[in-house]
């Protein structure tokens, strides 16, 4: 028998991708694993803090520590908040009671993504899923590089049928989102994601994936600008869709 | 208190020290400790003639990329023959009158290139400590000759020593650069050469070389021949070469 | 003045941006020695010399008092002098006053960013003196009347065309776009000033403080010259730059050059210090030590930030950052450019003075990676965001942008409350509709989030978000799947 997983979705899954949610839904669902969600979720604080706003950030934190101590694992479709949670949330906390800061490790213990999840938890790595495309893999810096998860995503996509994964050059630099950077140096933002943009067309990939919505978003927005034909769609969408699927 | 004290009182302060009370290195024993070089030495005095051997096939692969020639010889006379080979094919390159310098060294007196080149329009000087004009004569001169203290087969390094008769303008200021050295003289790798240093230190100066002078900072294209010497020789003296030991295999050099 | 013209930093940021020779040559560096770099780290077995070094550069700074006490006395033992500068003016005053002193006409300099964070060039030449740089990328910058843009490369940003044609006007000869040509034109321009100067002014890579010595690091042999030609050498340490001792200085050395480019060991290693020994030919009459605090002491006073004390230069982080391979060098408008630039300019010259350089980048990372000694720079990154969010009178630092805190106060408010989170969605979610294009996506925003869809669109948010969608469809099911489990 599963443990039972509690989704923490993120923010930006919840107001502008829920179908990112509904993707990681449908995946748990096929495998029996028992689910519940906090509908009460907000934000693990991770824009603020990478601003440099701790404080504000703190609030988030606690806040989040409060609603899912008690999961028995915390599953997220997120590279960067399980970094934040994981590697952050001591530091934010560094000042507190020692029971307290037990409690939030624990919590970072228990927090993983998604495509860890599946195949360093739960072992598997054929999720009966078929995606026949050609698609290319995007590595989130807070992923790869925070968490060491780079293999995972990819084990999983090779064991998708149809599905042809095409590496792209530099898939690890990173895409220019970096939060309020974005907005506050958009020149260097857009110059990076351009470059980004460059190494997933050079592969003739029909999609572009990864681990980490925020990315996908930054990667996404300028492609459209850009009117440039290749479609963007998170992990957990490849690994919910069957033979027969429909894009979305 | 001076200005060295205040200088340091608020580096003391900066680190939560009293400024006022000076500390001494027996405070910080550890950073001090000068560790056991032990193995390296036992390494360096048992090494065996065939590993040293060995050791300047590998050197001879490494100074490839560096353009460094390593030319192994079997005696003095084969050094004397191929440096003098090396002299006659450069050409000046500020002027055309052929002047060259050497150390004043045991081994390099021993070349009796004077000799050699006698009959020819080569000019041989010598970096006596007496010599007023030895800076001029560095200057004059397209072709230098030094005998390292050390070579470092991993890095193709040599490492000289400053001192009187050999002054560092020798391997900096001619166009070309020869090190003589005995095979000896060669060890594994640039942590030998350090347990070497630390266990003499010199008071002079010091240089670690490793090829003819190079720069990449146009486009990074890589040019050898920048500031210092263009072209950089290391004539190596293995009197116990023998047919089978003489470095062909390597395919760089043929044997003397 | 628009948003960009008021930052010095995104304005150079889009000239580098835009500047085709700039990003050909960031190209060239970050391919090979970036990711040659990384490779050579992923590669090699001894990942423990990158911990030892690293252990060893922080125990000298814990130290580093008893560390440059000794190393002035063997100096001064060697009949060396050196010159305790607690402030740049302190140092390019006594430079300046040496100088004149020994009736110095010609200063020949071996590459030092130290010289430029103090300004001596300029002091030196106001004296009537000939300042000439002698290493290749620096004596192109200078007659050029350029800036350098890399710590280990520094005029990577120019082709060798426009080189050709400055060393043309400049050193009138004719022009050669070919770097071995352009090379040996800067061997001969230099030669003669290298022989006949009367000074040689260098960094130091690294001094050791047991043996008294300093050692530099150079491939051309420039370095070399100017330490022993001219009569006076002067060496600017910053107070950091220092080895205990000889083993300490190994592992350094393997790691600077490794970093660098990649090299086992660069052409040239010299250690030196002090004037000529007797039986000496050449050699310097007279060695000065310039050692700099310039704000290196606060550095090391604040432990969230000593670590950056222990760089050793050798620029493998601006060759691996994604940020500075699109902007280049001059955007950071500092001596020291990239990802440790960004960190220590803001520290040694001001925080709210280089906001900029702490706020703009992605925090990737990647600079930790590829760190020789493991320098942790996105937290230092962190740690100056923090003070530019909130001040900190400690590090004379104000509140940056009070917009954005008051944005993030709001931001607080909404995510504290899950009530008050979703009705600001719903909300938002009716106040976009009029932004909505007909193609799904947002083209043009209004206020902050501007900036975004001047170059990208964005996706609207959702009709329903996804804590909706559980409650209608999923909780039913959540609740039957563990009922199954629990029976099954």
């Amino acid at each position: 028998m599963h443990t039972k997983v509690t989704l923490f979705v993120q923010c930006l899954v919840d107001s502008i991708y829920p179908r990112v949610g509904e993707a990681m839904v449908e995946v748990f669902r096929r495998l029996k694993v028992p689910l519940e969600y906090p509908a009460d979720q907000t934000c693990c604080g991770q824009p603020a803090f990478n601003a440099g706003y701790a404080k504000e950030a703190r609030a988030a934190a606690r806040r989040f520590v409060r609603i899912f101590e008690s999961a028995e694992a915390i599953v997220c479709p997120s590279g960067s908040c399980v970094h934040m949670v994981r590697h952050h949330y001591p530091e934010l906390f560094a000042d507190e009671s020692i029971d307290y800061r037990m409690r939030v490790k624990a919590v970072g213990n228990r927090c993983y993504e998604f495509s860890e999840y599946l195949t360093d938890v739960l072992g598997v790595v054929n999720i009966g899923a078929s995606f026949p495309a050609k698609v290319s893999y995007h590595d989130s810096c807070h992923l790869l590089r925070g968490l060491g998860i780079g293999e995972q995503p990819r084990t999983l996509l090779r064991h998708v049928e149809g599905l042809q994964l095409v590496e792209m050059n530099d898939s690890d630099v990173c895409c220019g989102f970096g939060g309020t950077f974005s907005v506050n140096y958009p020149e260097i933002s857009t110059a990076m994601v351009d470059d980004k943009i460059d190494n997933i067309v050079a592969t003739g990939a029909d999609y572009v994936t990864g681990c980490d919505v925020s990315c996908l978003m930054n990667i996404e927005g300028r492609l459209s600008r850009r009117n440039t034909k290749v479609k963007v769609v998170h992990i957990a969408e490849i690994l919910a869709s069957r033979a027969g699927h429909n894009d979305e | 208190m001076d200005e060295k004290g205040a200088f340091l009182a608020t580096i003391r302060e900066a680190l939560g020290y009293p400024g006022e009370e000076v500390r001494t290195a027996g405070e910080c024993r550890r950073l001090f400790d000068p560790g056991d070089d032990g193995d390296i030495f036992d390494r360096i005095t048992y090494r065996t003639h065939v590993e040293k051997q060995s050791l300047l096939k590998l050197m001879m692969e490494n100074a490839v990329p560096l353009n460094l020639g390593v030319h192994p010889v079997r005696s003095f006379a084969a050094a004397a023959r191929t440096i003098g080979d090396i002299v006659s094919a450069a050409r000046p390159e500020f002027g055309d009158i052929r002047q060259i310098i050497q150390h004043d060294d045991d081994d390099i007196a021993r070349l009796q290139l004077w000799k050699k080149f006698a009959g020819q329009a080569v000019t041989v000087h010598t970096s006596y400590q007496a010599d007023m004009a030895v800076r001029e004569k560095a200057i004059a001169s397209y072709v230098g000759i030094t005998a390292p203290r050390w070579a470092v087969a991993d890095s193709a390094t040599i490492v000289e020593i400053t001192g009187p008769g050999r002054p560092r303008s020798t391997s900096l200021l001619p166009s070309v650069h020869i090190a003589l050295l005995r095979i000896e003289h060669l060890l594994a790798d640039l942590g030998e050469a350090y347990a070497l240093l630390r266990k003499n230190p010199p008071q002079e100066s010091v240089v670690f070389i490793s090829g003819p002078s190079k720069t990449a900072d146009i486009e990074a294209h890589m040019v050898h021949g920048a500031h210092g010497p263009r072209e950089m020789h290391l004539v190596v003296i293995d009197e116990r070469m023998t047919a089978d030991r003489n470095y062909q295999g390597s395919g760089l050099f043929p044997a003397e | 003045m628009s948003d960009v013209e008021k930052s010095a930093y995104r304005r150079d940021a889009r000239r580098g941006i835009d500047d085709e020779c700039l990003q050909s040559g960031l190209q060239k560096i970050q391919n090979r020695f970036g990711k040659g770099a990384m490779h050579y780290w992923a590669e090699t077995a001894d990942d423990g010399l990158r911990d030892r070094v690293k252990k060893s550069r922080m125990e000298t700074l814990e130290n580093l008092d008893v560390v440059l006490s000794m190393l002035a006395d063997n100096i001064e033992a060697a009949g060396g002098h050196v010159y305790y500068a607690r402030t740049a003016e302190d140092a390019v005053d006594y430079c300046r006053r040496v100088a004149v002193k020994n009736e110095v006409k010609s200063v020949v300099k071996g590459k030092s960013m130290t010289s430029a964070e103090i300004g001596l060039d300029a002091v030196l030449e106001a004296e009537g003196m000939e300042v000439t740089e002698t290493d290749l990328g620096e004596f192109i910058i200078q007659l050029g009347e350029d800036r350098p843009s890399h710590i280990i490369a520094p005029c990577i940003h120019l082709d060798r065309q426009r080189i050709g044609r400055l060393f043309q006007e400049k050193l009138d000869i004719p022009y050669s776009e070919e770097p071995p040509e352009l090379t040996q034109a800067a061997r001969r321009a230099l030669r003669k000033i290298l022989l006949e100067a009367d000074m040689g002014i260098t960094g130091c890579n690294f001094a050791v403080a047991e043996t008294g010595k300093i050692s530099l690091v150079s491939n051309e042999g420039n370095i070399r010259m100017s330490t022993t030609m001219p009569r006076i050498h002067l060496a600017l340490m910053g107070i950091e730059r220092v080895a205990a001792t000889m083993s300490d200085h190994q592992g350094m050395l393997q790691l600077l050059t490794r970093g660098a480019a990649l090299q086992k060991l660069s052409t040239y290693v010299s250690f030196v210090g002090g004037p000529r020994q007797p039986g000496d030919p050449d050699g310097p009459e007279e060695f000065h030590l310039v050692m700099i605090d310039n704000g290196r002491s606060r550095i090391l006073a604040d432990e969230e930030f000593r670590e950056v004390l222990a760089c050793i230069r050798c620029g493998a982080c601006l060759n691996i950052c994604p940020v500075y391979g699109k902007i280049g060098g001059h955007a950071y408008n500092s001596p020291y450019p990239g990802p440790i630039g960004a960190v220590v300019s803001p520290l040694l010259f001001g925080i709210n003075r280089y906001a900029d350089l702490c706020k703009g980048e992605s925090l990737c990372g990647a600079c930790l990676d590829v760190c020789p000694v493991r320098i942790d720079l996105p937290r230092m990154l962190l740690a100056l965001r923090r003070k530019l969010a909130y001040g900190d009178p400690a590090w004379q630092t104000t509140r940056h942008k009070w917009l954005e805190a008051m944005g993030f106060r709001l931001w607080r408010t909404l995510i504290a409350s899950g009530p008050a989170y979703r009705l600001a969605l719903r909300c938002a979610g009716l106040l976009q509709k009029p932004f909505i294009s007909k193609s799904g996506m947002i083209k043009k925003m209004a206020g902050p989030a501007s900036a975004w869809t001047r170059d990208r669109d964005l996706p609207p948010l959702a009709s329903e978000p996804f804590s909706r969608r559980w409650k209608k469809k999923y909780s039913q099911a959540a609740k039957a799947t563990s009922s199954e489990v629990d029976n099954g």
